[in-house]
């Protein structure tokens, strides 16, 4: 009987934990919601009102009508997309090596590049905008997405995942001829889908969210990726919070897209390789 | 490998260059570009004279450094412990055998994908003197307004809660793995023996977990040193320069008053510090295992 209440006591204290922690995790994104769809004369009240007197679609309208935030989103997608593609190009040939290949020197090339996780992105900034500034791409989208290519978050987890892969299989390509380019392409790339993806959506998301390099290798605004446009919103809009609202809603689509898409993979990557933004 | 003309060599380098390529030239050249430019009285568009170590022997004399670096030394206080401990409660919730936990994982973690400025913006309309949800709260009541970002001396707290919010799911993944690693078995055995949840929970889950703990104490304390977007969006670094963080201040050196080669001294020095911590930590958790 006694156990039995202390189970009781025990469920009681960690539902109510859990529903108050879902309540503050789940209300201001709803509040962002809310005050997208009010006109911005509502929004800018001195007394509590939960609910939207007039509820409105209007600040969606004027963003994309008034605000170059159509703009910003593609030139994220370009940069986003451009950074998984070429980071899934370079990655994967040397994870490949990496775990499958015996050359000289191997343990203290894979030490070197892991090494570079704990370079602060801060190092790197001043240097980075002298060289593009000699390469002429300050203030464009290539500039923008090239230093991400040089994390190597990505092989980390690629490696792992070819490690896995039996040797035996490659071994039965070797006696039928095939060559080291044959066995890669036919064999672990077909095999190693999973990681790819992960390490995939991974860099698109990071490459979405980044901001210290874009603020600072881009000065015209129709070159802003969506962060640095967002973050400048409450400059250039003040009090507007409605409208404010609705941009970050929408600056967030892709996201929300991605995270009901590949939940289980997001998460899966996180766990594997520890990045933090 | 013995196969019939093996190749590994070749195809080592091969398979490896194109990566190497790009490693060079946007990590390796540059931080070694940029020690080469701290020595250096360096501007925008020309390399000026060669000044030795001056860069660095004036950062330690220049109080807007050292207050730049006591407040990223204060926003890494004031959210790793915090953060730990959020994002182990949540991973205990989210483990166990909460008929919510499927929901509850999704929204703990949903903010972490979201960028940085798109929470800083949020928190910061929530955080609005005059009409902000808090304020708004508070006054309803009967309390008065707080100041959240614009009070010295609440500021780095309200950025604190915002990154609470933005980044404890992060912490709650890491810990869930570490969790559903422990085996059934000893949950088991220790369930015969009588032990209630708490303390199962304090002689077998918090003990056991204990390396998934020092691996997001490592994270954490180097993402809040890195800090910059939050304070960037929602103060700007004010009021009057309280929350102005070291990345800030690097930014602004090099990028508003074009001191180039101070800026990059100061990069280094950021660099240094956070090597130091990762060592005197990776030697910490070396003891530990052995």
């Amino acid at each position: 009987m006694n156990r039995r209440n202390s189970i009781k006591t025990k469920n009681i204290i960690l539902r109510s934990l859990e529903v108050i922690l879902l309540i503050i995790w789940i209300f201001p994104l709803v509040w962002m919601v809310i005050t997208s769809i009010q006109l911005e004369s509502d929004v800018i009240s001195e007394s509590l009102r939960l609910w939207p007197e007039n509820p409105t679609f209007e600040n969606y309208q004027k963003a994309f009508r008034s605000t170059q935030i159509l703009r910003w989103m593609l030139n994220s997608v370009v940069v986003s997309i451009s950074a998984m593609v070429l980071t899934l190009i370079v990655d994967a040939p040397i994870a490949y090596a990496f775990a499958k290949i015996d050359f000289p020197g191997k343990q203290i090339l894979f030490w070197a590049v892991m090494a570079g996780m704990m370079v602060p992105f801060q190092v790197l900034i001043i240097p980075l905008y002298q060289q593009f500034n000699a390469f002429g791409i300050v203030n464009t989208l290539a500039g923008t997405m090239l230093p991400r290519l040089a994390l190597p978050v990505g092989i980390f987890i690629l490696k792992q995942f070819f490690e896995g892969i039996p040797t035996a299989l490659e071994e039965a390509a070797f006696i039928d001829g095939a060559n080291r380019y044959r066995v890669f392409g036919s064999i672990i790339l077909p095999l190693g889908k999973a990681a790819m993806a992960t390490v995939v959506i991974l860099s698109f998301i990071s490459a979405w969210n980044d901001f210290l390099w874009p603020l600072i290798i881009v000065s015209d605004t129709a070159k802003y990726t969506i962060t640095v446009g967002i973050a400048n919103f409450q400059g250039t809009h003040g009090t507007d919070y409605a409208l404010i609202m609705s941009g970050a809603l929408i600056a967030s689509i892709p996201q929300f897209i991605f995270y009901a898409f590949f939940r289980k993979r997001i998460i899966e990557g996180i766990a594997m390789s520890g990045i933090k933004g | 490998m013995a196969i019939p003309g093996n190749h590994d060599k070749r195809d080592g380098i091969i398979f490896s260059l194109p990566f190497l390529i790009v490693y060079f030239m946007f990590m390796v050249f540059p931080l070694l570009f940029g020690l080469y430019i701290s020595f250096f009285n360096w501007d925008i568009l020309s390399p000026g004279k060669f000044v030795a170590l001056d860069n660095y022997k004036r950062l330690f004399t220049d109080e807007m450094f050292y207050s730049s670096l006591w407040h990223t030394i204060e926003f890494v206080l004031i959210t790793t412990p915090i953060l730990l401990i959020i994002g182990f409660s949540m991973a205990l919730l989210v483990t166990g055998d909460s008929p919510l936990s499927k929901i509850s994982e999704n929204v703990f973690f949903l903010p972490y994908i979201l960028s940085m400025t798109v929470i800083g913006t949020l928190w910061a309309w929530l955080m609005q003197r005059d009409y902000g949800l808090f304020n708004q709260v508070i006054r309803h009541f009967g309390g008065d307004s707080i100041g959240w970002l614009i009070n010295p001396k609440y500021a780095m707290w309200s950025v604190g809660l915002a990154t609470y919010w933005w980044t404890a799911g992060f912490n709650m993944i890491l810990f869930s793995a570490g969790i559903k690693q422990i085996s059934k078995e000893v949950y088991e055995s220790s369930k015969i023996d009588g032990a209630g949840y708490f303390q199962t929970l304090f002689k077998i889950t918090i003990p056991l977990v204990k390396p998934t703990a020092v691996l997001c104490l490592i994270l954490q304390i180097i993402a809040s040193f890195n800090v910059f977007g939050q304070v960037y969006v929602m103060t700007g670094g004010g009021p009057h320069g309280r929350t102005r963080v070291l990345t800030q201040y690097i930014y602004e050196a090099g990028f508003r008053y074009f001191k180039m080669g101070y800026s990059a001294a100061m990069a280094y020095v950021l660099f240094f510090i956070i090597l130091l911590i990762s060592v005197i930590q990776y030697a910490l958790l070396g003891k530990e295992r052995s």
